[in-house]
């Protein structure tokens, strides 16, 4: 009786044992997608999944209030497409990129030149300007509505003692000076970012070519038109496609700072989705109208994520 | 006389713009900072003042403890702390994995490492309304176990590709030898790769902390009363601003503390985090 529960006992764990041998052995044959599996099925849930889920969500009639979904077809896009505020806000958009990007590299490329020699002071410099890359954008609109405020702020009452005359400009609430207030805000917390970018790329430039130009008989203005420029000119590219797609997406500032107003004249696209998806619960023509804006910038998004595959490759 | 020369000196050699430059960012860096913190500590009595009131002759607390208790600050503080912790553990052991795996083995090649780098660039605003709805059916909405599977793939393109860089690093000699005595490649991954890796695990960590620490847009529309993160208080404020200028700055505070400081510990990865790993700082 013992002996028998004791032999069973045995072959039992024999067979386990084999078992589990097998699995090991099977689990080191297929390392490479064991690693990968758990990243790729939750990104595959997360995101994929739901945009999959979004195409059949923007083409019905998805409501919580009215029953059914039923199949419109292109109606959801072309109600989008039929927005003026839609469009508008498309407008805005462009105009905040372009205006927070182009600002951002004149200015951060100025300052990464101006830090790149070393000099006492240089690291703490450097240590306090890239305090607003640790700051929640949703912050910065809250200090940038603080100093803007009319009529408590600090920035008139600034302005008005430099001109020696009283300024009472509404930054949140008048245009442009909202549009100026935004950005200011943006430019505040990203400029150091193209700054610290341009920064490493500065290093990465061979002395000898410098010096090779100074020999030559190269004033200072030809050396930054002829060698530094278009040695510097991947990071450039690289810094200011990662703005252009963080800019396109702006929204928290606007939150904060503008609430979209007056009226809807700061809708940004992202404002305009948020607003016709979460605030009117238009979910079908927020969806179809996400997907369209998602087309428009996939281009960007393209070009970038190519080239930054191709540093790490180099 | 020598130190003044000596001044003089270093001004003429890096010049008056290059100085003017510089000092002038630097103001316009400190500034909002500076009146944020001294705003968080006046007296309500101080705000409406002209003209403004530089630094409080009495200053007060009151509106940290308001922040905190009487807006749910402290629920917010709790809550981005829970979820970012989980986050950032989930992350990188998710990222680790995978960047192991892309090196050593070269899985997926070229195609999968272009599909995890561009979950990056993906604009929240696109995949914010499909993930709502489902979260809606699947009672994910408003939890933080929501909140930290959407913050882990937002942060997976980073961690993934901040030990994809670490591990090229890492001489396959190593791995090689454990082989030898028979570890496995599991051992060799486990015993001799991961540890090797731990300055960039923790470097990929921080950054990852940081991103979760300062979103605001997921969840300001995935979640409502229960699993709202420290950003989400500040939409309290702004229905009856005006008032509430303490109160909004004192939070601002407690919430820069930490990502600052992580920032600061981390600066010397700080272009390799900011290039998802593509520029060696």
């Amino acid at each position: 009786m013992r002996g028998g529960i004791g032999a069973r006992g045995l072959a039992g764990q024999r067979a386990r044992r084999e078992e589990r041998s097998a699995l090991a052995a099977w689990s080191e044959r297929h390392i490479n997608w064991l690693l990968v599996a758990p990243a790729v099925l939750l990104i595959l849930a997360i995101t994929v999944y739901p945009l999959g889920y979004s195409v059949w969500v923007a083409f019905v009639n998805f409501d919580f209030l009215i029953p059914g979904h039923a199949f419109v077809g292109f109606g959801n896009f072309a109600a989008v497409l039929n927005d003026p505020v839609a469009l508008h806000s498309v407008v805005v958009t462009a105009v905040f990129t372009v205006a927070d990007v182009g600002l951002e590299f004149v200015l951060g490329l100025a300052l990464a030149l101006a830090l790149e020699t070393k000099f006492r002071g240089r690291g703490i410099l450097m240590a306090i300007f890239v305090v607003p890359l640790f700051i929640a954008p949703v912050i910065v609109g809250q200090f940038w509505s603080l100093l803007l405020q009319r009529p408590f702020g600090p920035v008139d009452y600034i302005l008005s003692v430099i001109i020696r005359h009283p300024v009472t400009i509404s930054w949140l609430t008048e245009f442009p000076w909202d549009f100026i207030g935004v950005i200011l805000a943006d430019i505040w917390q990203w400029t150091s970012f193209v700054m610290v970018i341009l920064l490493a790329g500065l290093a990465g430039i061979p002395a000898e070519l410098h010096e090779a130009a100074a020999i030559d008989g190269a004033g200072s203005w030809q050396g930054f038109r002829f060698i530094t420029l278009p040695q510097l000119l991947p990071m450039i590219l690289l810094a200011v496609t990662f703005r252009l797609l963080g800019a396109v997406n702006l929204f928290d500032t606007i939150f904060m700072m503008t609430g979209g107003g007056p009226g809807t004249s700061t809708y940004t696209t992202a404002y305009y989705l948020y607003q016709t998806g979460f605030q009117e619960f238009h979910l079908s023509e927020a969806t179809a109208g996400s997907w369209l804006f998602l087309i428009l910038v996939s281009a960007a998004i393209f070009i970038l994520v190519r080239r930054l595959l191709k540093v790490e490759e180099a | 006389m020598t130190r003044k020369r000596g001044l003089w000196f270093r001004w003429r050699r890096y010049g008056i713009g290059r100085t003017a430059l510089i000092g002038l960012f630097l103001l316009f860096v400190l500034f909002p900072l500076y009146w944020v913190a001294v705003t968080s500590i006046k007296p309500s009595s101080d705000y409406l003042a002209m003209p403004p009131v530089w630094f409080p002759a009495h200053p007060t607390i009151v509106h940290y403890v308001a922040a905190l208790f009487a807006y749910r600050g402290l629920e917010g503080l709790l809550n981005s702390l829970v979820v970012a912790v989980a986050t950032t553990l989930l992350s990188v052991a998710l990222g680790t994995c995978m960047g192991y795996s892309m090196v050593r083995f070269g899985t997926g090649g070229r195609d999968l490492a272009f599909w995890v780098l561009s979950q990056r660039f993906l604009p929240p605003v696109a995949v914010v309304l499909p993930i709502f709805l489902l979260y809606r059916s699947y009672h994910l909405y408003d939890t933080r176990i929501g909140l930290v599977l959407v913050y882990t793939v937002m942060t997976l393109p980073l961690s993934v590709w901040m030990m994809y860089a670490y591990f090229r690093q890492v001489p396959r000699a190593l791995e090689e030898a454990a082989l030898v005595d028979g570890c496995g490649w599991w051992g060799a991954f486990w015993r001799i790769a991961v540890p090797l890796a731990v300055p960039g695990i923790i470097a990929a960590a921080a950054f990852a902390f940081i991103g979760v620490w300062t979103e605001f847009f997921f969840a300001l529309n995935l979640t409502s009363r229960n699993a709202f993160t420290l950003p989400t208080v500040f939409r309290s404020f702004l229905s009856f601003q005006g008032a509430q200028y303490g109160e909004s700055s004192a939070l601002a505070v407690i919430s820069l503390v930490p990502s600052i400081a992580l920032g600061m510990l981390v600066q010397k990865h700080l272009v390799r985090g900011l290039t998802l790993g593509a520029v060696r700082g």
